[in-house]
């Protein structure tokens, strides 16, 4: 589960490194909402020549890239023989019993495959380059319109980032229990159903004790040090605009426009 | 002398329990390093809480210098009194170690600008401004603690309570908390008053006094050397004397006088001369 490179920050020294946090949220939203309407192998093309220009931007390795790729393979293959098995149309290309592959199916498949690819892709150039500390701050800035209508932004914020340095955490204390309760003769893996769902038990409820008792401690740790609300505080990591970002902004219009255009190109 | 902490007739009973303390009263002057020890539930992270006002008592008086603890007073006094908790990881709030320093100065509104030559001023005293950068997950247990110290250091307080800060420490760990605590108390000296909660004597040994407490109650109140004579008595609270008292007492050696470690070895090969 530690290998799981998507979510995760990875330090390094691109110029995506240096960008603010929410010129690269926004790029990403941008970026997967276009993908979405994506209709011809140009527009997908275009998308990959951006993907590959941002990755090469964080100056990380691509071996880096494919980890993040790999645990989801089996997804992607999963949607992919969807894909191929029921679409229907012609010409058919292939025939064995009720199982037929079509051409279009065959053009759907790989384009489902590519538009899977460029988004996991784009969302993991985003974790690996931004602290989850920086992602939390640069939401929370994002939602301040919401403010105006009573949502506690800060608190949500506060919350993410809370959330955020606990997920390795318990993701080891699973781990550790797990292991535990399997010396002890507990299986999750075989029996039947109602069986496993009541090894799972033992499971949860030392790691929701567990989790209870972190939040208790982490609630007193917080309230030592001063902490009275997530409203009105001064932050050590402040959000800067810079030139980067206008460039970012340029390129993704760049990105935008031509999308646009070459959709139209059938 | 002042009083850093005065306690007066305290009573306190958690919800539908008996009552721990009962009338209880206790002082700790300024610049001096306490040492509370007691067996298991004997109610020293209690007293710890009610200090620093995370739970409400029955009865009494908390007084922090000059000020007597009450809802108006809170904020002030949690500014002049810090504390460092067992669990490395429950306390640690931030994602990296200048982001945890970093959070109880964003509490008290202290300008970005200046965030982090405070951070790297505090990361200096405890040694571990070389990993301002590091996530909690890649420290040790010793590591995390210091952060913890130096988090609370970045605040300039006048008392640190540390709430068995080495108990889940491999031996190493330990060594280095205590070496950190050391050399902060030379610093600041009466500057700074340290009470430590423990389980441990050879970390109740460095302090001048050590106060043992055993189901809410004081029992002893005395200075390390006299207190570690007193091997029958600890043992029936149920708390053991430093390894170089129980070396003496098992060697034969009648338990006059307190040795530590070194001094025992010493003097023992003195005797051998
Ligand atoms: N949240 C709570 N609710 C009810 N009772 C509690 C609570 N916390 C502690 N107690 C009880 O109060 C008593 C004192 O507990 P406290 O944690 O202060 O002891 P301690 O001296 O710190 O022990 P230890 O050495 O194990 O840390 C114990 O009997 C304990 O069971
Ligand atoms: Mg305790």
């Amino acid at each position: 589960m530690n290998n799981l490179v998507i979510g995760q920050f990875v330090p390094g020294s691109g110029i995506l490194y240096r960008m603010d946090p929410r010129t690269k949220i926004l790029m990403t939203i941008v970026y997967v909402f276009l993908l979405v309407f994506a209709n011809s192998w140009v527009t997908y093309l275009w998308s990959a020549i951006f993907l590959v220009a941002a990755l090469l931007l964080t100056k990380q390795g691509l071996g880096l890239y494919w980890r993040g790729i790999k645990p989801i393979l089996w997804l992607i293959l999963f949607t992919v023989v969807l894909q191929l098995l029921f679409s229907g149309g012609t010409p058919v290309l292939f025939q064995w019993g009720a199982i037929k592959v079509t051409e279009p199916g065959l053009i759907n498949a790989i384009y489902v495959i590519v538009r899977f690819v460029l988004i996991v892709l784009m969302s993991t150039i985003l974790t690996i380059t931004t602290p989850p500390t920086a992602i939390a701050s640069a939401i929370e800035s994002l939602l301040k319109p919401l403010k105006a209508i009573k949502v506690p932004v800060a608190e949500l914020a506060l919350m993410l980032s809370i959330a955020l340095r606990f997920v390795p955490l318990l993701m080891g204390e699973t781990d550790k229990i797990m292991k535990a309760q399997k010396s002890r003769g507990m299986s999750l893996s075989t029996g039947s159903l109602m069986k496993r769902a009541k090894a799972v038990i033992p499971l949860l409820v030392p790691l929701f004790v567990g989790a209870l008792q972190r939040a208790l401690d982490l609630a007193n740790a917080m309230e030592v040090r001063g902490f009275e609300s997530a409203e009105g505080r001064t932050r050590y990591r402040e959000l800067s605009y810079g030139r980067d970002d206008t460039l970012a902004f340029v390129a993704i219009a760049v990105f935008a426009i031509g999308f646009l255009a070459l959709s139209f190109i059938k | 002398m002042t009083n850093a902490i005065t306690i007066k007739n305290l009573n306190y009973s958690y919800p539908e329990q008996g009552e721990l303390f009962k009338n209880f009263d206790f002082s700790v002057q300024e610049g001096e390093w306490l040492a509370i020890v007691g067996h298991n539930g004997s109610g020293k992270s209690t007293l710890a809480k009610l200090i620093l006002g995370l739970l409400d008592f029955d009865q009494g008086e908390i007084q922090v210098f000059d000020e007597k603890l009450s809802e108006e007073t809170l904020a002030s006094i949690r500014a002049q009194v810090g504390m460092v908790f067992q669990n490395p990881d429950n306390q640690f709030v931030g994602a990296t170690v200048a982001d945890d320093v970093a959070f109880g100065l964003e509490n008290r509104q202290v300008p970005s600008k200046e965030m982090p030559a405070k951070i790297e001023a505090a990361l200096k005293q405890v040694g571990m401004e070389d990993y301002a950068e590091r996530e909690p997950h890649t420290l040790s247990g010793g590591q995390k603690q210091r952060v913890a110290l130096a988090s609370i250091l970045a605040l300039h307080p006048r008392v640190i309570i540390l709430d068995e800060a080495t108990a889940m420490l491999d031996p190493e760990g330990k060594q280095a908390v205590m070496e950190t605590l050391k050399e902060l108390k030379a610093r600041y000296q009466d500057q700074l008053t340290l009470i430590m909660i423990t389980h441990d004597m050879e970390e109740a040994a460095l302090a001048d006094r050590v106060a043992v407490v055993s189901d809410g109650q004081l029992v002893f109140d005395e200075k390390p050397e006299t207190l570690f004579l007193k091997g029958k008595q600890l043992a029936e609270l149920g708390l053991a004397q430093p390894f170089s008292m129980e070396l003496q007492s098992a060697l034969g050696i009648s338990q006059t006088t307190y040795r530590t470690k070194q001094e025992l070895a010493t003097w023992l090969s003195t005797l051998k001369a």
